[in-house]
């Protein structure tokens, strides 16, 4: 029983990575004002062209950059919506995420196919010297791939632009009262389509976590919703950067006990769990749990010189 | 010159979301000549798997019934300016309660078309529910019920997976290890007529709902105070309010028949074509409804058309699968495509309303 600690620890930071990648992204877009419901299609599209890129290159490095632009240049087509269209930000984000399921679906089958997937190189593990042998927490913080430990670089540099930088409090600004915002001389259009394409590029490095930092491999909407989990944990976490990692880790421990009750001979039904993290949002919005203040003008799109 | 010009944004309108629709249509099939490595074979399965046969007919309409309920109660919920991203979860519980009452609900002991009306009846109620909550929670706690509806299908989708998983619930006895995690088959009583006759189409009764539906809506939202006091709410909840409508009354009923619509929805999809409980049997036609309810740019017969139009694309894609291996993830790609282009061509819509 004792044994299983670690091994449950390692997991369930695991699999609170990508979430946290998605949701640090996520979190800075929401705050400026913009909602993309396309987190889980910018995810999946990291996923895929990071396990093709380094499946064509042979480098898992290169599959990081594919990832990465693919993502970026998706999360460009919703921040250009949003922003200069001023498109409905959900219908734009639901039907993205429709056309990157597709479209990820065909890449795969026509460039990868039949052949083996096993033949897409990534990302090894690696132990640090002597923090690994730790007892309990040793596995499951210094044994794991190096994006790992990126989580965490990723969520200072996300503390940092929103407390720290004039950035950061454009993106506020943007968020709570684009009108007066663009009245300090805050460029409100901008602000919104850089953080949307910082959202792109978290959920690039979350995308090719998952596909070549932790399976190696690519398969038919492999992300699964973890898309739609970040964007729970942003609302769980009250859009507060200290909180919504919380969230994170906190659903990431639901999603490892299920694979671990089990293993432990408790019997819960697996369901009841994948299910928490949903509830819990749920119940976050309905402000039983503490007043919630998600930005005011979130999914709202900002026409500039209007009354 | 001016009469000629105000009308443009007017027929813009119209023409805009079929524009979009015939690019999206393009791209897919130019990806299919990319990618096929016989684009005549792929064509032909596709029409062959869409208009094909009186089965393959039947099954795109079949399927386009499940894609009209839920457009139509997007459209009917959207006219008071809420947007209904449940339509997932609706689908999910409404199959599942229609399942357990088939099952074990008793209906097999009633006369013949209650055996099928009452697990009909029982999805939608279920669908309604869970449509209301999200309403309640609008109205109480102010919740975006874009958020709420969103969150509360992740959840209807793990309730159905526990129920198909767990043989207290709805999974079949496990009589074998090979005995996967569904739940069984309902009798035939409780599964919904077809009325395709001896042509072998599965065609059933569903599709006389969906019209009902469409017409009832239409009638409901055109024609009368109730339809027009939605309106109001959608335009202007205070003014609303002034007048004497009660909003939060006209919400919480507005995404009841959301949900009862796609409650029914599931329902139909289950007693009329699966007939037995599975994790997942919704596949996306929440989302896919949705689609076609913005198509629809709030009319519930409109709605009819593009449902008709997603269902043969769905049937056509996986014929085209089946019989020439180009991945039926064409279709979404097409899909995708046109939800977000109608999306954004309602910019150039407001924008020549502008100059109007």
């Amino acid at each position: 029983m004792y044994d299983l600690i670690p091994i449950f620890l390692a997991s369930s930071l695991r699999l609170a990575v990508p979430l946290l990648f998605l949701s640090m992204g996520e979190l800075i877009s929401e705050r400026a004002g913009i909602l993309n419901i396309s987190l889980e299609g910018m995810m999946l599209v990291a996923a895929c062209a990071g396990a093709l890129g380094a499946w064509a290159t042979g480098s898992p490095w290169l599959g990081l950059l594919a990832g990465i632009a693919a993502a970026i240049l998706f999360s460009g087509v919703q921040a250009f919506l949003s922003v200069v269209v001023k498109a409905n930000q959900i219908v734009v984000g639901l039907g993205l995420n429709i056309f990157a399921l597709g479209i990820t679906t065909l890449a795969a089958r026509a460039l990868i196919g039949g052949r083996s997937q096993a033949a897409i190189p990534g990302f090894a593990k690696s132990e640090v010297p002597i923090l690994s042998k730790l007892p309990l927490i040793g596995p499951g913080l210094f044994g794991q791939v190096w994006m790992f430990h990126l989580t965490f670089v990723i969520i200072l540099a996300t503390w940092f632009l929103l407390k720290q930088t004039s950035f950061g409090l454009a993106v506020d600004a943007s968020g709570s009262d684009p009108r007066a915002a663009d009245k300090t001389g805050v460029d409100v259009a901008r602000t919104r389509f850089v953080a949307v394409l910082w959202t792109g590029f978290c959920a690039g490095l979350a995308g090719t976590f998952l596909s070549i930092g932790d399976v190696n491999t690519f398969t038919e909407g492999m992300t699964n919703g973890a898309g739609f989990l970040a964007l729970a944990a942003v609302i769980f976490g009250n859009w507060s950067v200290a909180r919504t990692c919380a969230a994170c880790l906190l659903f990431g421990f639901a999603t490892a006990l299920q694979y671990q009750l089990p293993a432990m001979g408790v019997d819960l039904p697996v369901a009841v769990l994948v299910m928490l993290p949903y509830v819990m949002a749920l119940v976050a919005v309905t402000g039983l749990m503490g007043r919630q203040q998600p930005p005011a003008a979130l999914s709202v799109p900002f026409y500039r010189g209007e009354k | 010159m001016m009469p000629h010009l105000r009308k443009i944004p007017v027929s813009l309108e119209a023409a805009l979301p079929v524009l979009s629709t015939l690019l999206a249509l393009l791209f897919g099939a130019l990806l299919i000549l990319a990618t096929a490595r016989q684009p005549a074979l792929a064509a032909a399965a596709f029409l062959d798997g869409a208009f094909g046969s009186a089965y393959a007919i039947g099954a795109s309409l079949n399927r386009a019934v499940t894609l009209a309920l839920v457009g139509i109660g997007f459209v009917l919920a959207n006219r008071a300016n809420l947007t209904n991203v449940g339509g997932e979860g609706q689908l999910a519980l409404g199959g599942m309660t229609a399942t357990a009452l088939a099952l074990h609900g008793g209906g097999v002991a009633l006369f013949f078309p209650a055996t099928f009306l009452w697990p009909l009846l029982g999805g939608a109620v279920a669908g309604a529910a869970w449509g209301a909550l999200a309403g309640i929670l609008r109205v109480r706690f102010g919740t975006n019920e874009v958020i709420s509806t969103l969150l509360l299908s992740f959840v209807a989708i793990w309730i159905v997976y526990a129920a198909t998983h767990s043989t207290r619930l709805l999974r079949q006895p496990q009589t074998s290890s090979t005995s996967l995690p569904e739940s069984l088959d309902i009798p035939t009583i409780t599964q919904i007529p077809t009325i395709g006759g001896s042509s072998g189409s599965p065609l059933h009764l569903g599709i006389v709902f969906a019209l009902i539906a469409a017409l009832c809506v239409h009638f409901v939202l055109a024609r009368t105070a109730w339809g027009l006091r939605l309106k109001a709410v959608g335009v202007n909840e205070r003014a609303a309010r002034r007048a004497g409508v009660r909003p939060g009354r006209m919400m919480v009923l507005a995404l009841l028949c959301a949900g009862a619509l796609g409650g029914m929805a599931g329902a139909i999809m289950i007693q009329g074509e699966q007939f037995n409980l599975k994790s997942g049997f919704t596949s996306g036609y929440g989302f896919d409804g949705l689609a076609v309810g913005l198509l629809a740019r709030g009319s519930s017969l409109v709605v009819l058309g593009y449902a008709l139009f997603f269902g043969f694309l769905r049937s056509g894609g996986i014929s085209m699968e089946i019989a020439a291996g180009v991945p039926s993830a064409v279709v979404q790609v097409i899909q995708g495509l046109i939800v977000v282009s109608v999306a954004a061509s309602t910019f150039i819509i407001d924008y020549s309303k502008q100059r109007s």
